[in-house]
């Protein structure tokens, strides 16, 4: 499957689901069954999980390209969750994915203990929505995988800035389906690290939709007899979201490409350019929904026009797995214990010659 | 994929090639044996570091000058990607780049592209080797991002020429041989037809160079006047009254590399390399440290990539005026942003004769950095430069 054979038919796809009636009712029911249905019955959630742990297989690179472009759409789906991370975490630690809805939870509140997990987790994504929830839990030794049935748990409805899914899910002591020590390069660090990359790229497409977005209105909308993208006032906000996507793209691809070189994300580029193009992603969501709806003027504001099917998902994802300022941290903290000499040759190696953690 | 419609602006990724990581490696062994063991050696910032035709001779001896010229003119045909490698690995020393700076970046490919055989056999072998050192005269007191409006003529005598004007905030006039000057040789309707391009030695009778001292006291910006100087007609550079689309390719050139976000590198690395020690920050370096090195990490590292884009598009022969339009428009801001982010973060009050290499390279920036978005176009300019490219791409949508 070529790069862009995949990205053409699955934009396709998406830019068919992605209506808007589909996305407000989608907002509204916290679910769209018809969506999931389409996006399921192409395979699409479960690329990157190996076919003997029940996925499509192929490559993160891949499951990566169809996230951008569920950015790109708002796709109101947990595509992220499903596959490239519960479906690693089920796939690293040898139990089986299977083909529905399905999220992730983790956090320090969560514990393993005699056969089951105990504890809250809070913001889990698309919670109502799965029909299986994937815990990483600390245990005595070392961290365990569980997989349980979303309705044997407790979950209370909360949504994000995005009107998507966002709830709490209590562990009150139920048995979960199936349960295995966690992989090897299996942490709740590493598991945060691909969520992060998860939103990065997620973002990456938003972004991009943000752009085209504004340079087309921009183009067909006249006032005072020429289109207003002609006036330089309005031009700035054009040319700081385009360098925005532009730097976010160029993060995506470069972290992309690390991450088919490293698919577990354990390697010393992996934490650097994850942590770095996170950060990126939050200054593009700030500067780029800023320029862009100020280039829109009151049209942008409104639920019927598309800008805020993305621009409020950004203002979502980017304080998931981390906001800016603590991946900047995490990264500054890399870079300052490699020392002075260590900081150019880690900007111009993409962080491959840090040294490990 | 087809989804992508960029504003008409992409940038590939892409990455060094084994060769080039050894080229890097090469460059980086010859700058700290140059540079490294000099004690308490203060970095230069970016293009306006030190100029030492000593140390532009050593680069040129190693080939690392001129490097996409031919080789029967002393050049090393080697790729725009190549120089890149060099130019950032000098930039991130703040290696004393300042003689050879202008003839490297761009008169030499000026000169490779539009020049005679004889003008190529005559400056470039002397610019690939680090001897010769260029000024460029765009800017006059009434020209400056209005560059059609210029006034310094050149009037046909005889076989030559006859040059009269004035230009300003011309680098390094005072210490280098020769200027290539933007000249007007006719008057058309169309303001930017009939501009020429000159190449004048600078101790050409008639031509005189006053110092502008700026407000760090630095004074590497001249005034060039012009008072009836004789030049040939070897002088002309490139066609008679093509001067613009020249020039204009020129800026490309002198737009889209590193040295647009990385002057300011050398004092963020002095501030890791000092900061704690000297107690300006807490010990672990304290959570604002933290986040301010990280930003800027992260920053370099996109901004890096995305020049590099640019070298590697320029090396399969694509026009990259767009993109190094869009990139030093944000580049140069981060400069700024990241000096005024380190102000944020230390506990100093930096005096501009410390005997901290951070400090004083702290004030050189603060005092310097308005001029990052005003040197080599002004970000106004740029905006509508990167804008134009934008909306035509609204135009024809679905193209790449």
């Amino acid at each position: 499957m070529t790069d862009s054979l995949l990205t053409g038919t699955v934009g396709e796809i998406f830019a068919a689901a992605c209506t808007g009636d589909a996305l407000r009712a989608a907002e509204r029911d916290g679910f769209a069954p018809e969506i999931w249905s389409a996006v399921a019955e192409a395979g699409l959630p479960w690329i990157s999980v190996p076919e003997e742990a029940g996925g499509e297989g192929g490559d993160l690179a891949d499951a990566l390209a169809v996230l951008r472009l569920a950015g790109y759409h708002g796709l109101p789906l947990p595509l992220a969750e499903t596959g490239v991370l519960a479906g690693w975490l089920l796939a690293t630690s040898g139990l089986r994915a299977a083909r529905v809805p399905t999220t992730v939870a983790s956090g320090a509140d969560l514990a393993w203990s005699a056969g089951t997990v105990r504890g809250t987790a809070g913001r889990v994504a698309w919670g109502r929505a799965a029909e299986h929830v994937v815990v990483l839990a600390p245990a005595a030794d070392g961290a365990m995988v569980a997989v349980f049935n979303s309705a044997d748990l407790r979950v209370e409805s909360h949504v994000n800035l995005a009107g998507e899914p966002r709830d709490t899910v209590h562990f009150d002591g139920a048995a979960p389906l199936a349960s295995a020590p966690a992989g090897s390069g299996v942490s709740a660090q590493v598991l945060r690290r691909r969520g992060a990359l998860t939103r990065v790229v997620l973002m990456a497409g938003a972004t991009g939709r943000i752009r085209d977005i504004t340079v087309r209105y921009t183009s067909e909308r006249y006032q005072f007899g020429k289109p207003i993208g002609r006036f330089p006032g309005v031009q700035q906000h054009v040319v700081h979201v385009a360098q925005q996507a532009a730097m976010l793209e160029m993060a995506a691809d470069l972290v992309c490409a690390t991450a088919a070189a490293d698919p577990g994300l354990t390697g010393r580029a992996a934490a650097f350019q994850v942590s770095a193009a996170k950060s990126i992603a939050a200054d593009a969501a700030t500067i780029a929904t800023a320029a862009a709806h100020q280039a829109h003027g009151a049209m942008g504001v409104t639920q019927e026009y598309p800008l805020h099917t993305v621009t409020r998902r950004l203002w979502a994802w980017t304080r998931e797995y981390g906001t800016g300022a603590q991946s900047a941290d995490e990264l500054g903290a890399m870079v300052a214990a490699a020392g002075a000499d260590a900081i150019w040759p880690a900007i111009a190696s993409g962080g491959t010659t840090l040294t490990p953690a | 994929m087809t989804e992508r419609r960029d504003g008409g602006i992409h940038f590939d990724h892409t990455e060094l090639t084994p060769e080039e990581l050894s080229l890097q490696a090469e460059v980086r062994a010859f700058l700290a044996a140059e540079l490294g063991a000099e004690p308490g050696r203060r970095p230069g910032l970016g293009m306006n570091g030190a100029a030492s035709r000593e140390f532009s001779r050593k680069l040129g001896a190693r080939g690392w000058l001129g490097m996409a010229l031919p080789k029967r003119y002393g050049g090393a045909e080697r790729s725009a990607v190549e120089r890149f490698v060099v130019t950032e690995e000098l930039l991130r020393c703040g290696a004393p780049v300042g003689h050879h700076w202008l003839a490297d970046r761009q008169t030499g490919a000026v000169i490779n592209r539009f020049g005679t055989e004889e003008q190529k056999t005559r400056f470039l072998p002397g610019i690939a080797s680090g001897e010769l050192g260029f000024s460029i005269g765009l800017s006059e007191p009434g020209a400056g991002s209005d560059l059609a409006a210029i006034r310094t003529r050149a009037v046909r005598d005889g076989e030559g020429w006859i040059i009269s004007g004035q230009k300003v905030w011309t680098t390094g006039a005072h210490r280098n041989d020769y200027i290539v000057v933007l000249c007007r040789t006719s008057d058309e309707p169309d303001r930017r037809d009939g501009l020429t391009q000159f190449i004048v030695p600078l101790s050409a009778p008639g031509l005189a160079v006053h110092p502008i001292a700026l407000l760090d006291g630095s004074a590497d910006f001249n005034e060039v006047v012009f008072d009836n100087v004789a030049v040939g007609q070897d002088a002309v550079l490139g066609d008679l009254g093509r001067g613009w689309s020249q020039t204009t390719e020129e800026l490309a050139l002198e737009r889209g590399g590193p040295d647009r976000f990385m002057s300011i590198y050398p004092v963020v690395e002095a501030f890791l390399r000092e900061a704690e020690p000297a107690g300006l920050v807490p010990p672990g370096l304290g959570e604002s440290a933290r986040r301010f090195l990280g930003r800027a990490t992260a920053t370099f590292w996109v901004l890096r990539n995305l020049a590099l884009s640019i070298a590697r598009a320029v090396d399969r022969g694509e026009s990259s005026v767009y993109q190094a339009a869009l990139l030093k428009e944000m580049a140069t801001r981060f400069e700024q942003d990241v000096i005024t982010a380190l102000i944020d973060v230390i506990d100093i009050q930096p005096v501009c004769d410390s005997p901290s290499v951070f400090e004083r390279i702290l004030c050189e920036a603060i005092l310097t950095r308005p001029v990052f978005t005003i040197r080599g176009g002004t970000n106004e300019i740029l905006r509508s430069v990167a804008a134009r490219a934008i909306s035509a791409s609204s135009a024809a949508p679905g193209e790449k």
